[in-house]
């Protein structure tokens, strides 16, 4: 696997893109901010998404997280901001914020140090990068008539979900609700306890 | 009537359930919660004779004098059901650590089932009998009283737990019986508890039988862990592989035997632990007749008789359990002997006569400890309840110097006292006479180890001493001036006006006619052969016979050889007793000077025994100062050693803090403060890391990660090193 | 320094321009980071909602991960089915789905928790929560 062109150009700028909104999500002084920031990164995410041939993967990205889970932080935020953070009273982070960055920072680096057997490891080998070159894309399907190239990635996956993982598809749902449901239980006030007991 | 006797101690539940549930949300009136408490108590006694008649006449012939215990049915030996018996406390098999069959796989499940045999059924008619006619007693004593439903729910539960103990096959039902009578007694001493002194006098026989019972419990778990039972037949035959241990030497029998007869004297009252009792006559006085006379304190007796095959093996610690026994006999009549309560006086007496029990059991004459039990339970409840109907008449007034010429106002209860004086004088044809003589003569004649004539010498003292004090507590209460008149002017139940005393009702004076009828004949089951002209119809002996053990020498000759010296004997202490008897007349009828006079002569020794040999003191104050010393030593030792090496190693970590915090400040300070939690690790370890906010933890949780990742890379990571240095000194070159 | 990261990054036998030519091991490597700087701030922040959010940077990290490694084996599969390894490519996919289901699940919960947490103890700062001891 191997990005050419302006594939490679774009993924850089995701890239780039990516981790200096990730580190402002973590580094914003308002929650707003930093939410609006990780709707920033979640949109890059998807965008490498799809640069990974992974449409369907790249849609669900943006519905759910940024169309809903984002949408849910907002509000969230909106409920419990306070005065005080946006007029700079407040600490940001932690007694141990130093130690965490050297350990993250540590972290980072053993994980380079990990990488780099694997970078001989997953090297493109010479047929493949020849077969990438004619366009011999297991991803992609040609159209009959008017030669375009589809993607199957959605269909695949949705057979995929279908096929091998319907159980854990329907449980998944299951989930949701139960998730549904303690998320007003534990949201809902005293008043509104009092209302419905 | 065998069949039913798992209803034997079940009823008094029921009357306790009853009484204690529903007798203060019906407001059950003090007929029904008597009716009840009596009724049960009637229909046990019933059962109990029942069964001892069945017992008598057909089990014992047919099995040997075998046990009937409810957990073996008797014909076909297989376990009986629900409710004769069941496994109560399932164990599991275990193997033993202890003894001779140290590493043998033993079963351990406890069953619940009840043991009928000779001993149990004489505890059991003691038990029913005597309570039943106490519980008669205490429903005209306790006659308008508050907590009228309360006392006889406790005095209910108190034969439950009685009769569970006397009746348990096991060491755990035992056990069971012993910690409830000892609850009920707190229960019970404690009963008014608006009065100071009756919480500390409960609180105080709690904590001294707690020293006991830590002892029995002790030697509860050495039987379990050297015999793998706890069923009392099982271990009478798995003892017989143990060979019986020679003077001071001290083996498993002895350390086994040592902590039963610690559990002994807590609940018997022995020295050292009997301090609890005469404090314990704070209770209502049927409940000093019953518990603290007759049948409680009467465990450990019957517990050493019912463990005899234990104790025979022991020949050190039966010479102990004789000593104490007889020391204390000794003690307490010599503080009886100046006591002026007159329930006080009869708490030492019982002391006393426990004392003779032990003395009994302790030179191998087990039969003669429960015959003085049994006949001891009659004649010393009767002088309670006759001392309670005293107090009774006289409106709550226990001190005898204010007491005097009651007689002619109580003549029943005079009567009825007068016959239990003679009893416990030792006069004969009277009960205590036979059981006392009994045990003397065995103390004089005993095998089991020397000195026994010494023991007896001081036995025979006693016996002289108890018929002063008690002749002294009889004259001073029945006989003299009416001294009741003079002191209740001043005194402070003055609304009585002079008090009138009064006979009591017949629901009080019909015990003590039962228990004085009782107090005359009772001995005669126990006739020595002696007296008989050697015609052996001491059925008491005879019966209980296969109760006791066969151990040793002494144990082979356990028949009953006449000799003279025994006649001699039985004149001696009918002798002793009489003068007793002339002295205290002397003393507290003729010349009423005298005793006074006496006491002056003898100064120390009256004031020793007034205070009740400083004992109480020693225990109670020295005791206790002895105890807070130790208490203040200890804390020395932790103030200075334990804290010394706690404040050294918070010094020493916070020098280290303060080094590794300058080390953090200015040293390197990124890398430092990556592994900050180690310096606040070392200063106040275990605290510092559990700091609650779970991004500490998280923090570990990823230098944890980090160091997986190192460890899994960390060849790669140093050839990097190498060739990133190779290459700095490279492109240094 | 460019020598350490030819050496780290670069595929020296390639030519010069082809080595920057994004492979797995450079989304790996995003990846990687991606996470860290999650992880950082999950371990640095006070506000709980901001460290929410960094949960899902990690989780996002995880599944940019995923993907690549799913579109890695479908392109080689059938040089890897050459070397007797069949993997079916579509579990990437598959997985990141439920993590999403999962993360959305577990955001509706966790706000819920801060919400309440926020009205018993008008803060939601985290280093002011520290009853998990003793």
């Amino acid at each position: 696997m191997q990005l050419h062109g302006w594939e490679a150009v774009i993924f850089y700028v995701l890239a780039i893109g990516t981790l200096f909104m990730g580190v402002y999500v973590v580094t914003a002084r308002l929650a707003v901010h930093s939410a609006l920031c990780l709707i920033a990164t979640l949109v890059n995410v998807a965008l490498l998404f799809i640069l990974l041939r992974s449409e369907f993967v790249a849609g669900v990205q943006i519905l759910v997280y940024v169309g809903g889970v984002m949408v849910l932080f907002l509000f969230v935020i909106m409920l419990v901001q306070t005065r005080a953070e946006e007029e700079d009273k407040v600490k940001l982070y932690t007694r141990q914020m130093w130690p965490a960055v050297t350990v993250a920072f540590l972290l980072a680096i053993s994980f380079f140090f990990a990488m780099q057997p694997a970078q001989m490891a997953y090297r493109p080998s010479q047929s493949q990068t020849e077969a990438e070159k004619k366009g011999d894309d297991p991803g992609v399907r040609s159209e009959s008539g008017a030669g375009l190239k589809v993607s199957t990635d959605t269909e695949s996956v949705g057979e995929a979900l279908y096929r091998q993982a319907a159980l854990p598809f329907e449980i998944a749902s299951l989930l949701l609700l139960v998730a549904i449901v303690g998320a007003v239980l534990l949201a809902r006030g005293s008043k509104q306890e009092k209302l419905y007991e | 009537m065998l069949k039913l006797v798992w209803l034997i101690p079940v009823l008094p539940l029921v009357g306790f359930l009853i009484n204690f549930l529903l007798g203060k949300k019906l407001k059950l009136s003090e007929k029904a919660v008597s009716t009840v408490a009596c009724g049960t108590i009637l229909l046990s006694l019933l059962l109990t004779i029942g069964a001892f008649y069945e017992y008598a006449t057909s089990y014992a012939p047919a099995h040997e004098n075998k046990p009937y215990v409810t957990s073996n049915d008797p014909d076909t030996g297989e376990r009986q059901g629900f409710p004769h018996s069941f496994t109560w406390l399932p164990g599991g098999q275990a193997h033993n650590s202890q003894g001779k069959d140290a590493g043998a796989l033993s079963n351990f499940d406890i069953e619940w089932s009840y043991q009928i045999d000779q001993l149990s059924l004489v505890m059991m008619f003691i038990v029913t009998f005597v309570g039943f006619w106490i519980h008669v007693f205490a429903t005209g004593y306790m006659h308008g009283d508050k907590g009228f439903y309360r006392f006889f729910a406790y005095l209910n539960l108190f034969m439950f737990m009685m009769l569970l103990l006397v009746m348990g096959s096991n060491f755990l039902i035992m056990f069971i019986g012993w910690e409830g009578v000892g609850l009920c007694s707190y229960l019970l001493i404690g009963y008014y508890f608006d009065r100071q002194e009756a919480g500390d006098a409960s609180k105080k026989a709690f904590i001294v039988n707690r020293v006991g019972d830590f002892g029995f419990a002790l030697a509860i778990m050495g039987v379990f862990a050297a015999f793998g039972t706890l069923q009392f037949t099982e271990l009478a035959q798995l003892s017989e592989a143990y060979p019986q241990e020679a003077m001071w030497q001290f083996g498993l029998m002895s350390w086994l035997a040592l902590g039963l007869f610690i559990g002994a004297t807590g609940k018997s009252a022995q020295i050292p632990l009997y301090i609890w009792l005469p404090d314990a006559m704070a209770g209502p006085t049927p409940v000093s007749a019953l518990i603290h006379a007759a049948t409680m304190v009467t465990a450990g007796v019957f517990m050493v008789t019912r463990t005899n095959f234990i104790f025979q093996r022991s020949v050190t610690m039966m010479m102990i359990v004789a000593l104490v026994g007889c020391l204390t006999a000794f003690v307490a009549a010599t503080i009886g002997i100046t006591q002026t309560d007159i329930k006080k006086v009869l708490a030492y007496s019982t002391v006393s006569q426990l004392g003779y029990m032990f003395l009994g059991c302790g030179v191998g004459a087990f039969v003669a400890g429960i015959f003085h039990v049994f006949t001891h339970a009659f004649f010393k409840a009767l002088l309670f309840l006759g001392s309670g109907s005293v107090i009774h008449g006289l409106h709550h007034e226990q001190e005898m110097p204010r007491m005097g010429g009651l007689a002619k106002y109580m003549p029943t209860t005079y009567k009825t006292m007068m016959i239990g004086w003679l009893a416990i004088c030792g006069i004969i044809p009277f009960a205590g006479f036979w059981s006392k003589d009994e045990i003397l003569w065995k103390t004089f004649s005993t095998e089991v180890f020397g000195g026994g004539k010494v023991l007896w010498a001081i036995g025979f003292i006693t016996a002289g001493m108890t018929a002063f004090y008690m002749t002294r507590l009889m004259w001073m209460t029945f006989k003299g001036e009416e001294r009741f008149r003079k002191v209740h002017h001043d005194s402070h139940d003055d609304h009585h006006g002079p008090v009138e005393p009064h006979e009591s009702p017949p629901s009080m004076t019909l015990p003590l006619i039962v228990l004085a009828i009782g107090s005359a004949v009772v001995g005669l089951i126990g006739m020595s052969p002696a007296i008989t002209g050697g015609v052996n119809i001491n059925w008491f002996e005879h019966w209980l016979d296969p109760v006791i053990a066969k151990v040793g020498e002494a144990g082979a000759h356990a028949e009953h050889h006449i000799e003279p010296i025994e006649y001699v004997l039985i004149l001696l202490s009918l002798a002793v007793a009489i003068g007793g008897i002339y002295l205290g007349r002397l003393f507290y009828e003729k010349r009423t000077e005298l005793a006074d006079i006496w006491a002056a002569k003898l100064r120390p020794l009256y004031t020793l025994s007034f205070n009740k040999w400083y004992w109480d003191w020693l225990l109670d104050v020295k005791g206790v100062e002895a105890g807070k010393a130790a208490n203040d030593a200890l804390w020395k030792v932790d103030a200075v050693v334990v804290d010394g090496g706690v404040n050294g190693s918070a010094w020493l970590t916070r020098i280290g803090a303060a080094v590794s915090g300058w080390w953090d400040k200015w040293v390197i300070d990124l890398a430092v403060n990556a592994t900050g939690w180690i310096a606040r690790a070392g200063s106040v370890i275990f605290r510092a890391i559990q700091t609650g906010a779970w991004q500490n933890y998280a923090l570990l949780f990823t230098f944890g990660l980090f160091i997986i990742v190192f460890l899994y890379e960390r060849t790669v990571i140093y050839s990097t090193i190498k060739n990133l240095w190779g290459m700095i000194r490279g492109s240094g070159n | 320094m460019s020598s350490l990261l030819a050496f780290l990054l670069l595929q020296q036998d390639q030519p010069f321009i082809k080595r920057f030519e994004p492979t797995l091991v450079h989304f790996l490597m995003l990846s990687f980071l991606l996470f860290v700087v999650g992880v950082a701030g999950v371990l640095s922040r006070r506000n709980i909602i901001i460290i929410f959010m960094s949960i899902e940077l990690i989780l996002n990290a995880v599944n940019l991960n995923l993907v690549a490694f799913s579109r890695y084996f479908q392109i080689n599969q059938e040089v890897l089915r050459a070397k007797g390894l069949v993997i079916d490519s579509l579990m990437g996919p598959v997985f990141t789905i439920f993590i999403i289901v999962v993360a959305a699940a577990e955001a509706a919960v966790g706000l819920g928790i801060v919400i309440a947490m926020f009205r018993n103890r008008e803060t939601v700062a985290i280093d002011e929560i520290d009853m998990l001891k003793w």
